[in-house]
Formats: structure tokens, C-alpha cells, sequence
């Protein structure tokens, strides 16, 4: 479980406070979406709540452990055995082809059947292509093996089907859910599309830095079922 | 603008070096047309100290100021081929919004401008400097006195800084010939065209992530693996020039080079990590952030290029027992001057005899 409580950021020298008293909590094995417009603060809240980024002040529990008195190197480990993240802009190496960029989360944890993964995300064709090589869909799902493939026990993903069209968007979407209900690991998604919102079972809506709602969904929806 | 002042403030590495250059030059070029000038006042038993202040003066100059002047190049060269990769999508944006190759290239001239700061303060530091030169570097016998030439500065600023300009814009010039949309995606031609397949490991082992991590980064950037290469030899080089200026100076000259030879050194070796780091800082951000940690993201991109840097240090230190055994052998030739191997306590250096050439010219 993630307990977050008073949660306080602010970039350039305080003058800008992105998060201002958060406090919210996420249960194990669920699937939260925070939900905002541009600027209201989502992706500093999950990078702060991934270990990414340290909080001015408030405290962040994971599975009872208190992340922001972690030192860098405790926190460098906790990323490293916990967490796994998807960028909208992918953040694939690009020396590297696709069968080492799911190596590189594959080795954290000396993962040796990486390779299921790539084929379950239908790229075992395409092992040897650089990122430059392939289409957007096809980086974002080398950026879901390569995340899945340290086996992490919370997912965040930072706006996952932002840069896609819709087809290719949806099935992504369609993946991510599909897996995350048949694991069983804690998932939390950044996203400004309010149609997404209705696939998660606790929706965090932030504004201007602050939580202004939090609800659970009754009945999920599928990537296909919701508009776009 | 297409380079801001702040992007000229990164080559500051640059004006090092021309400081180092111009600071040299100044004195000792000066020193020797007021030396040369006492030429008729020489007697027959000054001659020999006379002749072997002379031939110090053009050595050192020879050697600091035309070696740091090639190094100056290969550095600015480099940074300009760096800014240009760093850039090419906002310079792509330019060039698709109509700007010519040349409009941007002529922006470049910004980087002369480090050129220029590091030789007005050379120049200015030289003169400071020049009463401690002239002093140590003395005929008994003959007065020696400190004369301005208003064109030496004026050539050793002006001279530098126009030509370092001029390469700023026509090697941006020929850095920004790549469609604009290679530009764009931040893509070389060269691999526009040329994508390299993976190759299957050799006796079917596997590499780690951070072993395939080290070697694509070694291969994907032979420039830098070159740079690196360079900016060792260069390392070793210098401090074997101070080294070596250190023993063929008397008195205070001595540190003064080696100091000089030290600071460049670092300086050099400044740049080529901050490029090193720079070129790699997003692959760390990634690794960071899936967990691995510093010591594993630094033995990841760097280790690749040990094996460079040592073949970069024992070229320069081949290179410049060369040209010093060469110049020595060229200018001091009735001294006897002899080099031998000095294990010191962090490199090999050339040293001569721990004795000036002004000693061993009043000996003779």
C-alpha cells in the first residue's frame, strides 16, 4: 500500500508550488488514475509517490517502509526491487535494440525469461530493431517489456498513450489493464483523458496542486469500451 | 539567436587554453625580439648564455604556443560538432522555417568570442608577467630592457580569435549539411541510411545489459571515444611539457610552466568528461531511474573508454618525448642536454637532468 500524507513540492526556489498538502492512499494491487489538466500537478504526485522525486516536506510510506527518509542509495534500491515506470515519450535507449532495452530491466532482477514478455507484447519479430526502427505503439510496447520485465510490484505510468493515435492507443491501454487484473500489482497512471478514468478502479482528480476529488469505479470499462 | 551567450559560456575550457597559449607567447615572443635586438651588444663571452636565452625562448614558444594552438582547434571543433548534435532540432526548426545553412553558421562566430576573452587576458597576463621573465632570464653583462610592440597583442588576439571565428562558422557550416528532417529526429545522414543490425554475440554468450550498455556506447560514438583519446594524449603531452619546461627554465619560469602545464592538463581533462557525461546524461537519467545505481551507470558508460585513454596517454607520451628529444636536439645542440624516463608518482614523465640551459650555458 501507498500512504501519502501532506505531501508538499515546489521547483525554482519555492516560487513555483506544484503540490500543495496532498495526502491520498493507494491500495495494494489496485489500479488509481490521477486524472488533470496541464500543469495541475499529476506527474510531479506520481513522480514523487515513484521515489523519482523527494517531497519539500510530508512523508511517503510504501509497504511500510518511509521512502523520503530513505537515503539515495535506499532509494536507488527500492526503484530498484519495486518500482517499474512507462513514459509517454518512451525513454528507450536508442544504441540499443529492442531485445537489450528489455535486458536492461531483465538484469536488475536477473530475469532470464525477458523473453516471454517481448513475445506476450508481440514484438519477438522485431528483437533486433532500434528504437528509430519502429513505430510509436510498437516503442511503447518495448517500454511495457522492458518495465514488466523486472517484475515490479507498483507500475507508474506517466501519460502511457499520450503520444499515440487512438487504435494504437487503445490497444496499449487494453494491454496494460488486461495485465495489471491477471498479476495482481499495484498500478498508477498519469492521464488528462477523463475517458480513461472509467477503466480504474480509484480516480484522483487533481487541481491546481491539490486533490479536488477522489472516487472509486463500480463497474470498470474496457480500453474499448470508453470514448477517446 | 541561435547560440546564446550561455552556450559560449561552456567553452570556457577554450579561453584556458588560449590564455595558457597567448600568456606564453607574449613573453617569450617578446622577450626575444628585445633579445634579439641586443644582438650587437653582445660580447664573445656572453655569447654562449645569450644564444642559449634565445633558443629557450623560441623552444617554449614553439612548443606551448603552436601545440596549444592545434589543440585549441581539435577542442573547439569538437564542441562545435557537440553543439551542433545538442541543437539539431532546434536548428532543424530554423532550417525548416527557411533559415539558409549560412544564416545559422554565421551565428557560430559566437564561439571565437571564448577565443578572444582567453587571449585578451593571455596578452594582459603576459605583460603583467614579462619584469619576473625578463629578470630570470638575464646575460650578465647585457641590459635587456622591456619594450612594448604595440602589434604583438595586437596580432595574438586579433589573429587568433578571427581565425578560430572563421572555423566556428564554416565547420558549423558543414555540420548543419543534413536534411532537415535528420535534423529533427537528431539523426546523422550516415545513420539516416545506415542502420547497423545487432550482431549475435561470439560462442552464443550473452552480455549483460551493462556490459552491451558499455560496448554500444563505445561504438555508437566514435567521435567522442576519439575525443577522449585526444584530450589523454593531450593530458600527457602537457604535463610533460611542464615537466620538461620546468627543467629547461631557471628560477621562478620553471613552476610558472609547469603550473601552466598542469592547469591545462585538467582543463583538458575537464572538457572531455563534462562531453563524456553530457553526450550520455539521458541513458544515465533512464538507468537512474529503473534502479541502477551511479556506480553501475558510470561503469556502464565510461569503461568502454579506459582502454582509449590509455592509448591517448601513451601516444602523448611518445609523441612529446619526440618533439622535445627533436627541439632539444634542434636548438641546444652544443649543451648536452640529455633526456632520461622519470617514474614520478602518478605518470611517467620525460625530464631532463634537473638543470637549466642557462646553468649549463654558463658552465660551458
Amino acid at each position: 500500500m501507498i500512504e501519502a500524507l501532506n505531501i508538499y513540492k515546489s521547483f525554482k526556489n519555492g516560487t513555483v508550488k506544484v503540490l500543495k498538502d496532498v495526502s491520498v492512499k493507494i491500495d495494494r494491487g489496485s489500479f488509481v488514475i490521477i486524472l488533470g489538466a496541464s500543469g495541475s500537478g499529476k506527474s510531479t504526485l506520481l513522480n514523487v509517490l515513484s521515489g523519482l522525486e523527494r517531497p519539500d516536506s510530508g512523508s511517503i510510506t510504501v509497504n511500510g517502509q518511509d521512502i523520503t527518509s530513505m537515503t539515495d542509495k535506499n532509494l536507488t534500491r527500492f526503484r530498484r526491487v519495486q518500482v517499474g515506470f512507462i513514459f509517454q515519450q518512451y525513454h528507450l535507449l536508442e544504441n540499443l535494440n529492442v531485445d537489450k532495452n528489455v535486458k536492461m530491466g531483465a538484469d536488475l532482477i536477473k530475469n532470464k525469461d525477458y523473453r516471454e514478455i517481448i513475445n506476450k507484447v508481440g514484438l519477438s519479430d522485431k528483437l533486433n530493431s532500434k528504437p528509430s526502427e519502429l513505430s510509436g505503439g510498437e516503442q511503447q510496447r518495448v517500454c511495457i517489456a522492458r518495465a514488466l520485465a523486472k517484475k515490479p510490484n507498483l507500475l507508474f505510468l506517466d501519460e502511457p498513450t499520450g503520444a499515440l493515435d487512438e487504435a494504437t492507443g487503445r490497444a496499449i491501454l487494453d494491454y496494460i489493464i488486461n495485465l495489471q487484473r491477471e498479476t495482481g500489482f499495484t498500478m498508477v497512471m498519469v492521464t488528462h483523458n477523463e475517458n480513461i478514468a472509467d477503466t480504474a478502479d480509484t480516480v484522483i482528480k487533481m487541481n491546481s496542486g491539490k486533490i479536488s476529488e477522489i472516487y472509486k469505479n463500480k463497474a470498470l470499462k474496457t480500453a474499448y469500451e470508453i470514448g477517446w | 539567436m541561435v547560440i546564446s551567450l550561455k552556450g559560449g559560456v561552456k567553452l570556457i575550457g577554450i579561453s584556458v587554453i588560449c590564455f595558457c597559449a597567448v600568456f606564453v607567447c607574449t613573453f617569450f615572443i617578446n622577450y626575444y625580439i628585445d633579445a634579439s635586438a641586443a644582438a650587437p651588444n653582445v660580447t664573445e663571452g656572453m655569447k654562449a648564455v645569450y644564444e642559449g636565452q634565445l633558443a629557450t625562448a623560441k623552444i617554449s614558444c614553439a612548443l606551448s604556443g603552436c601545440c596549444l594552438t592545434v589543440i585549441a582547434f581539435f577542442m573547439l571543433a569538437f564542441y562545435v560538432k557537440l553543439y551542433v548534435d545538442g541543437h539539431s532540432r532546434q536548428l532543424g526548426i530554423l532550417k525548416a522555417m527557411g533559415y539558409s545553412d549560412r544564416e545559422l553558421a554565421l551565428k557560430f562566430w559566437v564561439f571565437g568570442l571564448s577565443v578572444f576573452i582567453g587571449a585578451v587576458l593571455g596578452c594582459g597576463a603576459g605583460y603583467a608577467a614579462m619584469p619576473l621573465v625578463y629578470g630570470q632570464m638575464t646575460v650578465e653583462g647585457l641590459e635587456i630592457p622591456v619594450k612594448f610592440h604595440f602589434w604583438l597583442p595586437l596580432l595574438l588576439i586579433s589573429v587568433p580569435t578571427v581565425i578560430f571565428s572563421l572555423f566556428s562558422c564554416g565547420y558549423a557550416y558543414f555540420a548543419l549539411k543534413r536534411p532537415v528532417s535528420c535534423l529533427l529526429k537528431c539523426k546523422t545522414e550516415r545513420n539516416r541510411f545506415k542502420i547497423k543490425k545487432s550482431k549475435p554475440s561470439r560462442n552464443g554468450k550473452e552480455h549483460s545489459f551493462l556490459m552491451e550498455m558499455c560496448l554500444k556506447t563505445l561504438s555508437g560514438k566514435k567521435m567522442l571515444a576519439f575525443f577522449i583519446a585526444f584530450a589523454s594524449f593531450c593530458f600527457s603531452a602537457m604535463i610533460q611539457m611542464g615537466g620538461a619546461m620546468y627543467d629547461l627554465n631557471s628560477g621562478a619560469m620553471g613552476p610558472m610552466i609547469l603550473i601552466i602545464g598542469i592547469v591545462l592538463a585538467s582543463t583538458t581533462m575537464f572538457i572531455a568528461m563534462t562531453a563524456l557525461i553530457n553526450s550520455n546524461i539521458k541513458n544515465i537519467a533512464i538507468m537512474k531511474a529503473f534502479g541502477y545505481s551511479v556506480k553501475e551507470c558510470a561503469s556502464a558508460l565510461f569503461t568502454g573508454y579506459v582502454p582509449c585513454a590509455l592509448i591517448g596517454f601513451g601516444i602523448g607520451t611518445g609523441y612529446q618525448f619526440l618533439i622535445l628529444r627533436s627541439m632539444v636536439d634542434l636548438f641546444f645542440k652544443e649543451y648536452s642536454l640529455k633526456f632520461d624516463f622519470n617514474v614520478s608518482v602518478f605518470f611517467i614523465t620525460l625530464k631532463m637532468k634537473n638543470i637549466s640551459v642557462k646553468e649549463v650555458a654558463e658552465e660551458n
